[in-house]
Protein backbone atom coordinates (compact mmCIF):
# COMPACT_ATOMS: atom_id res chain seq x y z
CA UNK A 1 0.00 0.00 0.00
CA UNK A 2 2.81 2.46 0.69
CA UNK A 3 4.53 1.96 -2.49
CA UNK A 4 1.22 2.63 -3.84
CA UNK A 5 0.71 5.48 -2.52
CA UNK A 6 4.22 6.80 -3.18
CA UNK A 7 3.93 5.76 -7.05
CA UNK A 8 0.44 7.69 -7.01
CA UNK A 9 2.21 11.11 -5.83
CA UNK A 10 5.23 11.01 -7.89
CA UNK A 11 2.33 10.75 -10.90
CA UNK A 12 0.29 13.23 -9.40
CA UNK A 13 3.30 15.32 -9.47
CA UNK A 14 4.51 14.16 -12.67
CA UNK A 15 1.19 15.69 -14.46
CA UNK A 16 0.70 18.67 -12.60
CA UNK A 17 0.03 21.48 -15.10
CA UNK A 18 3.28 24.12 -14.64
CA UNK A 19 1.25 27.10 -14.12
CA UNK A 20 -1.17 25.43 -11.31
CA UNK A 21 0.17 26.39 -7.99
CA UNK A 22 -1.75 23.58 -6.14
CA UNK A 23 -1.53 19.79 -7.01
CA UNK A 24 -5.04 18.45 -5.76
CA UNK A 25 -5.51 14.55 -5.78
CA UNK A 26 -8.23 12.70 -5.01
CA UNK A 27 -9.03 8.63 -3.99
CA UNK A 28 -11.38 6.85 -3.28
CA UNK A 29 -11.48 3.26 -0.99
CA UNK A 30 -13.71 0.95 0.95
CA UNK A 31 -12.93 -1.11 3.48
CA UNK A 32 -12.39 -4.47 3.49
CA UNK A 33 -12.40 -7.41 6.44
CA UNK A 34 -9.70 -9.91 5.76
CA UNK A 35 -9.07 -13.03 8.41
CA UNK A 36 -5.00 -12.50 9.49
CA UNK A 37 -3.11 -15.06 10.39
CA UNK A 38 -4.08 -15.26 13.57
CA UNK A 39 -7.88 -15.74 12.28
CA UNK A 40 -8.72 -12.32 13.60
CA UNK A 41 -10.83 -10.14 11.38
CA UNK A 42 -9.65 -6.91 10.41
CA UNK A 43 -10.87 -4.01 8.46
CA UNK A 44 -7.99 -2.43 5.82
CA UNK A 45 -8.59 0.21 3.29
CA UNK A 46 -8.54 -0.95 -0.30
CA UNK A 47 -9.22 0.60 -3.92
CA UNK A 48 -12.87 1.14 -4.76
CA UNK A 49 -12.77 0.26 -8.02
CA UNK A 50 -16.16 -2.02 -7.87
CA UNK A 51 -18.42 -1.17 -4.98
CA UNK A 52 -22.12 -2.74 -4.24
CA UNK A 53 -25.35 -1.22 -2.98
CA UNK A 54 -24.84 -0.36 0.83
CA UNK A 55 -21.44 -0.25 0.88
CA UNK A 56 -19.18 2.50 2.27
CA UNK A 57 -16.58 4.74 0.01
CA UNK A 58 -14.18 7.04 1.49
CA UNK A 59 -12.82 9.86 -0.51
CA UNK A 60 -9.71 11.48 0.25
CA UNK A 61 -8.41 14.94 -1.46
CA UNK A 62 -4.99 15.66 -1.02
CA UNK A 63 -3.59 19.39 -2.13
CA UNK A 64 -0.18 20.42 -1.81
CA UNK A 65 0.93 24.08 -2.70
CA UNK A 66 3.78 23.22 -5.46
CA UNK A 67 4.39 26.92 -5.97
CA UNK A 68 6.66 29.45 -4.05
CA UNK A 69 4.13 31.78 -2.88
CA UNK A 70 1.63 31.02 -0.17
CA UNK A 71 -1.73 30.38 -1.29
CA UNK A 72 -5.28 31.67 0.95
CA UNK A 73 -8.68 31.30 0.58
CA UNK A 74 -8.21 28.26 -0.22
CA UNK A 75 -11.57 26.59 -0.46
CA UNK A 76 -12.47 22.67 -1.48
CA UNK A 77 -15.92 21.71 -3.15
CA UNK A 78 -16.49 18.35 -3.53
CA UNK A 79 -20.08 17.06 -4.88
CA UNK A 80 -22.29 14.22 -3.30
CA UNK A 81 -22.84 11.94 -6.50
CA UNK A 82 -26.43 11.12 -6.97
CA UNK A 83 -26.20 7.48 -6.00
CA UNK A 84 -24.04 8.27 -3.00
CA UNK A 85 -25.53 9.40 0.63
CA UNK A 86 -23.28 10.99 2.60
CA UNK A 87 -22.06 9.56 5.85
CA UNK A 88 -23.19 11.95 9.00
CA UNK A 89 -20.03 13.18 10.44
CA UNK A 90 -17.65 11.83 8.19
CA UNK A 91 -16.31 15.13 6.64
CA UNK A 92 -12.83 15.79 8.38
CA UNK A 93 -10.37 18.40 7.61
CA UNK A 94 -7.29 19.57 10.02
CA UNK A 95 -7.77 23.38 9.65
CA UNK A 96 -10.92 23.64 7.90
CA UNK A 97 -14.01 24.44 8.40
CA UNK A 98 -16.81 22.10 7.08
CA UNK A 99 -20.03 23.50 5.71
CA UNK A 100 -22.77 21.15 3.18
CA UNK A 101 -25.03 22.11 0.47
CA UNK A 102 -28.73 20.92 0.01
CA UNK A 103 -29.23 23.38 -3.29
CA UNK A 104 -26.55 21.82 -5.54
CA UNK A 105 -23.98 23.92 -4.43
CA UNK A 106 -25.28 27.01 -4.48
CA UNK A 107 -25.30 28.07 -0.91
CA UNK A 108 -23.57 26.32 2.34
CA UNK A 109 -23.61 26.63 5.71
CA UNK A 110 -22.30 23.74 8.83
CA UNK A 111 -24.41 20.79 8.72
CA UNK A 112 -26.72 21.56 11.71
CA UNK A 113 -27.87 25.07 9.72
CA UNK A 114 -29.33 23.51 6.86
CA UNK A 115 -33.14 23.24 6.27
CA UNK A 116 -34.93 21.81 3.34
CA UNK A 117 -38.83 22.57 2.33
CA UNK A 118 -40.60 19.15 1.29
CA UNK A 119 -44.10 19.89 0.48
CA UNK A 120 -44.43 22.81 1.64
CA UNK A 121 -42.89 22.16 5.18
CA UNK A 122 -39.64 23.30 6.64
CA UNK A 123 -37.26 20.45 8.18
CA UNK A 124 -33.90 19.98 9.23
CA UNK A 125 -31.53 18.92 6.71
CA UNK A 126 -30.49 15.58 6.76
CA UNK A 127 -27.27 13.56 5.68
CA UNK A 128 -29.75 12.30 2.75
CA UNK A 129 -30.08 15.54 1.94
CA UNK A 130 -26.71 16.99 1.24
CA UNK A 131 -25.37 17.66 -2.21
CA UNK A 132 -22.09 19.01 -1.59
CA UNK A 133 -19.19 18.71 1.29
CA UNK A 134 -16.96 21.83 1.37
CA UNK A 135 -13.70 22.54 3.31
CA UNK A 136 -12.56 25.83 3.93
CA UNK A 137 -9.03 26.84 5.07
CA UNK A 138 -9.28 28.91 7.84
CA UNK A 139 -5.05 30.08 6.87
CA UNK A 140 -3.13 30.38 4.52
CA UNK A 141 -1.33 27.37 2.21
CA UNK A 142 2.29 27.94 3.23
CA UNK A 143 4.61 27.15 -0.23
CA UNK A 144 5.39 23.27 -0.06
CA UNK A 145 2.72 22.41 2.56
CA UNK A 146 0.39 20.21 2.08
CA UNK A 147 -3.19 19.23 3.39
CA UNK A 148 -6.06 16.46 3.46
CA UNK A 149 -9.73 16.49 3.00
CA UNK A 150 -11.34 13.60 3.97
CA UNK A 151 -15.74 12.37 3.63
CA UNK A 152 -16.93 8.42 3.03
CA UNK A 153 -20.64 8.17 1.36
CA UNK A 154 -22.99 4.89 1.35
CA UNK A 155 -24.07 3.80 -2.10
CA UNK A 156 -28.11 3.65 -2.37
CA UNK B 1 -85.84 -39.97 12.19
CA UNK B 2 -82.71 -39.25 10.22
CA UNK B 3 -79.13 -38.43 11.29
CA UNK B 4 -77.11 -37.27 8.53
CA UNK B 5 -73.34 -36.03 10.17
CA UNK B 6 -71.39 -33.82 7.12
CA UNK B 7 -68.14 -32.21 6.75
CA UNK B 8 -67.63 -29.07 5.77
CA UNK B 9 -64.34 -28.38 5.69
CA UNK B 10 -63.63 -28.34 2.10
CA UNK B 11 -65.87 -25.41 1.86
CA UNK B 12 -64.25 -23.71 4.65
CA UNK B 13 -60.97 -23.94 2.86
CA UNK B 14 -62.39 -22.70 -0.12
CA UNK B 15 -63.86 -19.88 1.52
CA UNK B 16 -60.14 -19.14 2.83
CA UNK B 17 -58.76 -19.40 -0.41
CA UNK B 18 -60.97 -16.35 -1.04
CA UNK B 19 -59.41 -14.21 1.06
CA UNK B 20 -56.12 -15.65 0.53
CA UNK B 21 -56.91 -13.59 -3.13
CA UNK B 22 -57.23 -10.33 -1.86
CA UNK B 23 -53.93 -10.30 -0.36
CA UNK B 24 -51.87 -11.80 -3.70
CA UNK B 25 -53.64 -8.92 -5.29
CA UNK B 26 -51.58 -6.82 -3.18
CA UNK B 27 -47.73 -7.30 -4.66
CA UNK B 28 -46.95 -4.59 -7.14
CA UNK B 29 -44.99 -3.08 -5.25
CA UNK B 30 -41.71 -4.62 -3.69
CA UNK B 31 -41.00 -3.26 -0.21
CA UNK B 32 -37.08 -3.26 -0.73
CA UNK B 33 -35.16 -0.81 -3.32
CA UNK B 34 -32.61 -2.93 -4.95
CA UNK B 35 -30.41 0.14 -4.93
CA UNK B 36 -27.99 1.61 -7.50
CA UNK B 37 -28.33 -0.04 -10.76
CA UNK B 38 -25.47 -2.45 -11.63
CA UNK B 39 -23.10 -1.01 -13.96
CA UNK B 40 -23.97 2.32 -13.11
CA UNK B 41 -20.60 4.39 -12.76
CA UNK B 42 -20.07 7.31 -10.22
CA UNK B 43 -17.79 9.50 -11.18
CA UNK B 44 -15.97 12.10 -8.54
CA UNK B 45 -14.07 15.10 -9.32
CA UNK B 46 -13.28 18.14 -6.19
CA UNK B 47 -12.65 21.89 -7.16
CA UNK B 48 -10.22 23.95 -5.24
CA UNK B 49 -10.55 27.36 -5.47
CA UNK B 50 -7.70 29.77 -4.22
CA UNK B 51 -6.34 32.84 -4.07
CA UNK B 52 -2.74 33.43 -4.73
CA UNK B 53 -1.02 37.34 -4.73
CA UNK B 54 -4.83 38.46 -4.70
CA UNK B 55 -6.03 36.48 -7.91
CA UNK B 56 -8.58 34.23 -7.77
CA UNK B 57 -7.52 30.66 -9.45
CA UNK B 58 -9.30 27.35 -9.35
CA UNK B 59 -8.30 23.71 -10.08
CA UNK B 60 -10.05 20.60 -10.22
CA UNK B 61 -8.81 17.06 -9.22
CA UNK B 62 -8.53 14.13 -11.35
CA UNK B 63 -11.34 12.17 -11.46
CA UNK B 64 -11.92 8.81 -9.59
CA UNK B 65 -14.54 6.49 -11.00
CA UNK B 66 -16.12 3.59 -9.31
CA UNK B 67 -18.53 0.89 -10.80
CA UNK B 68 -21.16 -0.71 -9.34
CA UNK B 69 -21.35 -4.48 -9.23
CA UNK B 70 -24.08 -6.83 -9.22
CA UNK B 71 -25.45 -7.10 -5.66
CA UNK B 72 -26.90 -10.57 -5.19
CA UNK B 73 -30.41 -10.70 -2.86
CA UNK B 74 -33.29 -12.49 -3.04
CA UNK B 75 -36.83 -11.98 -0.17
CA UNK B 76 -39.09 -14.75 0.26
CA UNK B 77 -42.22 -13.79 2.03
CA UNK B 78 -45.77 -15.87 2.27
CA UNK B 79 -48.59 -14.55 1.05
CA UNK B 80 -51.40 -17.03 2.34
CA UNK B 81 -52.84 -17.07 5.81
CA UNK B 82 -52.70 -20.39 7.42
CA UNK B 83 -54.59 -22.48 4.95
CA UNK B 84 -57.17 -24.81 6.41
CA UNK B 85 -56.96 -28.51 5.47
CA UNK B 86 -59.03 -31.62 6.09
CA UNK B 87 -57.84 -35.55 6.67
CA UNK B 88 -56.40 -36.34 3.10
CA UNK B 89 -57.12 -33.25 1.52
CA UNK B 90 -54.81 -33.15 -1.69
CA UNK B 91 -53.42 -30.14 -3.96
CA UNK B 92 -53.34 -27.73 -0.78
CA UNK B 93 -51.31 -24.83 -2.01
CA UNK B 94 -49.23 -22.16 0.05
CA UNK B 95 -48.48 -19.15 -2.16
CA UNK B 96 -45.61 -17.04 -1.79
CA UNK B 97 -44.03 -14.41 -3.47
CA UNK B 98 -40.17 -14.38 -4.38
CA UNK B 99 -38.36 -10.84 -5.18
CA UNK B 100 -35.38 -10.16 -6.58
CA UNK B 101 -33.66 -7.67 -3.85
CA UNK B 102 -30.56 -7.28 -5.41
CA UNK B 103 -29.58 -4.29 -7.95
CA UNK B 104 -29.11 -6.57 -11.48
CA UNK B 105 -30.89 -9.86 -13.08
CA UNK B 106 -30.59 -12.93 -11.30
CA UNK B 107 -31.93 -16.62 -11.53
CA UNK B 108 -33.23 -18.37 -8.76
CA UNK B 109 -33.38 -22.36 -8.50
CA UNK B 110 -36.17 -23.11 -6.03
CA UNK B 111 -36.83 -26.16 -4.30
CA UNK B 112 -39.31 -27.42 -1.15
CA UNK B 113 -39.37 -28.89 1.89
CA UNK B 114 -42.40 -30.25 3.83
CA UNK B 115 -40.05 -32.53 6.45
CA UNK B 116 -39.81 -29.23 9.00
CA UNK B 117 -39.56 -29.62 12.83
CA UNK B 118 -42.03 -27.78 14.85
CA UNK B 119 -45.37 -28.60 13.56
CA UNK B 120 -47.44 -31.87 14.41
CA UNK B 121 -47.47 -34.12 11.01
CA UNK B 122 -45.21 -33.44 7.43
CA UNK B 123 -47.12 -32.89 4.58
CA UNK B 124 -47.16 -35.04 1.67
CA UNK B 125 -45.28 -33.00 -1.86
CA UNK B 126 -47.39 -33.01 -4.93
CA UNK B 127 -45.73 -34.22 -7.21
CA UNK B 128 -44.71 -31.73 -8.88
CA UNK B 129 -44.52 -29.71 -5.38
CA UNK B 130 -43.46 -26.23 -7.23
CA UNK B 131 -46.20 -24.27 -9.73
CA UNK B 132 -46.10 -20.90 -10.67
CA UNK B 133 -49.09 -18.61 -10.10
CA UNK B 134 -49.15 -18.52 -13.69
CA UNK B 135 -52.62 -16.84 -14.16
CA UNK B 136 -51.52 -14.20 -11.44
CA UNK B 137 -55.16 -15.60 -9.57
CA UNK B 138 -53.39 -16.08 -6.36
CA UNK B 139 -55.14 -19.32 -6.44
CA UNK B 140 -53.85 -22.80 -7.69
CA UNK B 141 -55.65 -23.74 -10.67
CA UNK B 142 -55.12 -26.10 -13.88
CA UNK B 143 -53.80 -22.87 -15.07
CA UNK B 144 -50.77 -22.52 -13.23
CA UNK B 145 -47.35 -24.06 -14.61
CA UNK B 146 -45.30 -26.86 -12.72
CA UNK B 147 -41.09 -25.61 -11.95
CA UNK B 148 -38.91 -27.90 -13.24
CA UNK B 149 -35.68 -27.13 -11.97
CA UNK B 150 -32.98 -26.05 -14.32
CA UNK B 151 -36.13 -25.61 -17.27
CA UNK B 152 -37.95 -22.42 -16.02
CA UNK B 153 -35.70 -21.26 -13.19
CA UNK B 154 -37.60 -17.77 -12.93
CA UNK B 155 -34.93 -15.34 -14.22
CA UNK B 156 -36.02 -11.68 -12.09
CA UNK B 157 -34.77 -8.23 -13.31
CA UNK B 158 -33.93 -6.00 -10.18
CA UNK B 159 -37.19 -5.45 -8.03
CA UNK B 160 -39.28 -8.08 -10.20
CA UNK B 161 -41.37 -10.07 -8.52
CA UNK B 162 -42.64 -14.17 -8.87
CA UNK B 163 -45.71 -15.86 -7.46
CA UNK B 164 -44.85 -19.38 -6.37
CA UNK B 165 -47.50 -22.54 -5.04
CA UNK B 166 -46.13 -25.21 -2.84
CA UNK B 167 -48.44 -27.84 -3.07
CA UNK B 168 -48.85 -30.97 -0.74
CA UNK B 169 -51.26 -33.48 0.68
CA UNK B 170 -52.22 -33.98 3.74
CA UNK B 171 -52.12 -37.32 5.13
CA UNK B 172 -55.81 -38.99 6.31
CA UNK B 173 -54.29 -40.09 10.04
CA UNK B 174 -53.57 -36.08 10.86
CA UNK B 175 -55.72 -34.63 14.29
CA UNK B 176 -58.31 -31.46 14.99
CA UNK B 177 -55.58 -28.97 15.23
CA UNK B 178 -52.88 -30.47 13.97
CA UNK B 179 -50.46 -28.15 12.31
CA UNK B 180 -48.08 -28.68 9.31
CA UNK B 181 -45.33 -26.93 7.76
CA UNK B 182 -43.85 -26.66 4.05
CA UNK B 183 -40.78 -24.07 3.47
CA UNK B 184 -39.64 -22.50 -0.12
CA UNK B 185 -36.32 -21.64 -0.71
CA UNK B 186 -34.97 -19.51 -3.79
CA UNK B 187 -31.37 -19.67 -4.55
CA UNK B 188 -29.39 -17.40 -6.52
CA UNK B 189 -27.94 -19.34 -9.75
CA UNK B 190 -24.77 -17.71 -8.95
CA UNK B 191 -24.37 -18.96 -5.96
CA UNK B 192 -25.03 -18.55 -2.28
CA UNK B 193 -23.10 -18.23 1.08
CA UNK B 194 -21.21 -16.00 3.56
CA UNK B 195 -22.48 -12.28 2.61
CA UNK B 196 -19.54 -10.82 0.56
CA UNK B 197 -18.57 -13.54 -0.97
CA UNK B 198 -17.50 -12.40 -4.47
CA UNK B 199 -18.25 -13.76 -7.81
CA UNK B 200 -15.43 -12.10 -10.65
CA UNK B 201 -16.95 -10.92 -13.53
CA UNK B 202 -20.14 -12.91 -13.04
CA UNK B 203 -22.64 -9.99 -12.35
CA UNK B 204 -24.62 -8.28 -15.40
CA UNK B 205 -21.88 -7.40 -18.15
CA UNK B 206 -19.39 -9.17 -16.84
CA UNK B 207 -19.11 -6.99 -13.78
CA UNK B 208 -18.23 -8.41 -10.15
CA UNK B 209 -21.44 -9.68 -8.08
CA UNK B 210 -21.14 -9.98 -4.48
CA UNK B 211 -23.35 -11.45 -2.61
CA UNK B 212 -25.92 -9.13 -0.10
CA UNK B 213 -27.29 -9.40 3.47
CA UNK B 214 -29.38 -12.53 2.42
CA UNK B 215 -26.22 -14.39 1.39
CA UNK B 216 -27.94 -15.72 -2.24
CA UNK B 217 -30.13 -17.83 -0.64
CA UNK B 218 -34.23 -17.03 1.16
CA UNK B 219 -36.67 -19.36 2.83
CA UNK B 220 -39.48 -19.17 4.54
CA UNK B 221 -42.41 -21.77 5.96
CA UNK B 222 -46.24 -21.71 5.35
CA UNK B 223 -48.40 -23.64 7.40
CA UNK B 224 -51.34 -25.90 6.85
CA UNK B 225 -53.74 -26.08 9.93
CA UNK B 226 -56.24 -29.13 9.78
CA UNK B 227 -59.64 -27.72 10.69
CA UNK B 228 -62.18 -30.30 10.36
CA UNK B 229 -65.02 -28.96 11.75
CA UNK B 230 -67.42 -31.79 12.56
CA UNK B 231 -70.98 -30.70 11.70
CA UNK B 232 -74.27 -32.50 12.91
CA UNK B 233 -77.44 -31.99 11.18
CA UNK B 234 -80.98 -34.08 12.79
CA UNK B 235 -83.83 -33.72 11.16
CA UNK B 236 -87.22 -35.10 13.12
CA UNK B 237 -90.61 -34.69 11.67
CA UNK B 238 -94.03 -35.03 13.87
CA UNK B 239 -97.64 -35.82 11.83
CA UNK B 240 -100.90 -34.87 12.85
CA UNK B 241 -103.86 -35.92 10.52
CA UNK B 242 -106.94 -34.34 10.48
CA UNK B 243 -108.37 -36.68 13.03
CA UNK B 244 -106.62 -35.55 16.15
CA UNK B 245 -104.59 -38.55 15.59
CA UNK B 246 -100.31 -39.28 13.84
CA UNK B 247 -101.63 -40.84 10.50
CA UNK B 248 -99.84 -39.65 7.77
CA UNK B 249 -102.80 -39.81 5.22
CA UNK B 250 -103.63 -37.27 2.68
CA UNK B 251 -104.50 -33.93 4.38
CA UNK B 252 -102.02 -34.78 7.31
CA UNK B 253 -99.69 -31.53 8.20
CA UNK B 254 -96.04 -33.04 8.77
CA UNK B 255 -93.55 -30.64 11.27
CA UNK B 256 -90.13 -31.36 10.08
CA UNK B 257 -87.71 -29.62 12.91
CA UNK B 258 -83.88 -29.91 11.83
CA UNK B 259 -80.72 -29.08 14.78
CA UNK B 260 -77.90 -28.11 13.49
CA UNK B 261 -75.15 -27.83 15.94
CA UNK B 262 -70.94 -27.60 15.96
CA UNK B 263 -69.18 -30.64 17.34
CA UNK B 264 -65.66 -29.95 17.26
CA UNK B 265 -63.59 -26.89 17.56
CA UNK B 266 -63.49 -24.41 14.87
CA UNK B 267 -65.57 -22.37 13.08
CA UNK B 268 -68.54 -23.73 10.83
CA UNK B 269 -68.24 -20.46 8.01
CA UNK B 270 -71.69 -19.24 6.37
CA UNK B 271 -73.48 -22.42 7.04
CA UNK B 272 -76.77 -22.68 4.92
CA UNK B 273 -79.42 -25.72 5.22
CA UNK B 274 -81.32 -26.34 2.30
CA UNK B 275 -84.23 -28.57 2.91
CA UNK B 276 -86.29 -29.31 -0.98
CA UNK B 277 -89.82 -30.57 0.63
CA UNK B 278 -91.25 -34.20 -0.27
CA UNK B 279 -92.79 -35.02 -3.26
CA UNK B 280 -96.61 -35.08 -2.90
CA UNK B 281 -96.24 -32.37 -0.10
CA UNK B 282 -97.16 -29.43 0.23
CA UNK B 283 -95.70 -25.91 1.58
CA UNK B 284 -97.43 -24.39 4.90
CA UNK B 285 -96.95 -20.85 3.82
CA UNK B 286 -95.52 -18.50 6.34
CA UNK B 287 -94.39 -21.56 8.65
CA UNK B 288 -90.47 -21.36 8.66
CA UNK B 289 -89.49 -21.15 12.23
CA UNK B 290 -85.74 -20.44 13.24
CA UNK B 291 -84.91 -21.22 16.89
CA UNK B 292 -88.55 -20.16 17.22
CA UNK B 293 -88.79 -17.34 15.63
CA UNK B 294 -90.71 -16.97 11.94
CA UNK B 295 -88.99 -15.72 9.06
CA UNK B 296 -90.64 -14.71 6.01
CA UNK B 297 -91.56 -17.12 2.76
CA UNK B 298 -89.67 -14.23 0.79
CA UNK B 299 -86.28 -13.97 -0.96
CA UNK B 300 -85.50 -10.36 0.98
CA UNK B 301 -83.41 -9.37 3.92
CA UNK B 302 -83.88 -12.08 6.54
CA UNK B 303 -82.04 -15.34 7.08
CA UNK B 304 -84.13 -17.75 4.82
CA UNK B 305 -87.19 -18.46 1.87
CA UNK B 306 -89.16 -20.83 0.48
CA UNK B 307 -87.49 -20.99 -2.55
CA UNK B 308 -89.38 -22.41 -5.45
CA UNK B 309 -87.15 -21.25 -8.13
CA UNK B 310 -85.91 -25.04 -9.16
CA UNK B 311 -87.50 -27.51 -6.99
CA UNK B 312 -89.28 -26.06 -3.93
CA UNK B 313 -86.56 -25.79 -1.30
CA UNK B 314 -86.74 -24.54 2.31
CA UNK B 315 -82.96 -22.21 2.53
CA UNK B 316 -82.51 -20.52 5.67
CA UNK B 317 -78.78 -19.41 6.52
CA UNK B 318 -77.45 -19.69 9.83
CA UNK B 319 -74.25 -17.91 9.58
CA UNK B 320 -71.14 -19.13 11.04
CA UNK B 321 -71.74 -21.51 13.81
CA UNK B 322 -69.64 -22.54 16.81
CA UNK B 323 -69.96 -25.16 19.12
CA UNK B 324 -70.43 -23.07 21.98
CA UNK B 325 -73.36 -21.43 20.08
CA UNK B 326 -75.28 -24.79 20.71
CA UNK B 327 -77.67 -26.14 18.47
CA UNK B 328 -79.84 -24.12 15.75
CA UNK B 329 -83.37 -25.36 15.34
CA UNK B 330 -85.03 -24.86 12.13
CA UNK B 331 -88.74 -25.65 11.69
CA UNK B 332 -91.20 -25.91 8.88
CA UNK B 333 -94.52 -27.61 7.81
CA UNK B 334 -96.11 -28.85 5.09
CA UNK B 335 -99.32 -30.64 4.18
CA UNK B 336 -99.80 -34.54 2.50
CA UNK B 337 -101.31 -33.94 -0.58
Amino acid sequence: MKILTSILLILAVAVAQAQAHLDVQTTVHKQEVVVNEQGESETRLVPADVVVPGESVFYTITFRNISDQPADNVVITNPIAEDLMYVEGSAFGPGMEIEFSVDGGQTFAPAGELNVVKDGEVRKATAADFTHVRWVMQHDLAAGAQGTARFAAVLE
Amino acid sequence: METASSRFAPVFAWMRRVSVLSVCCVLSTPADAAGTAVGTQIENTALVNYDVAGTPLSLQSNTTTITVAERINVTVTLQSAQVLVSPGDTAQALLFSITNTGNGSETFALSMDSVISGDNFDPVPAVPAIYFDTDGSGDFNAGDVAYTPGLNDPDLAADESVSVFIVNDIPAGVANGDTGLSELTATSATGSGAPGTVYANQGDGGVNAMLGSTGGTAAVTGEYLVSDVLVNVTKAQVVNDPFGGNEPVPGATLTYTITVSVASAGTATASTVQDAIPVLTTFVPDSILLNGAPISDATDGDAGEYDTTVVPTVVVRLGDLTQAMGPQSIEFQVTID
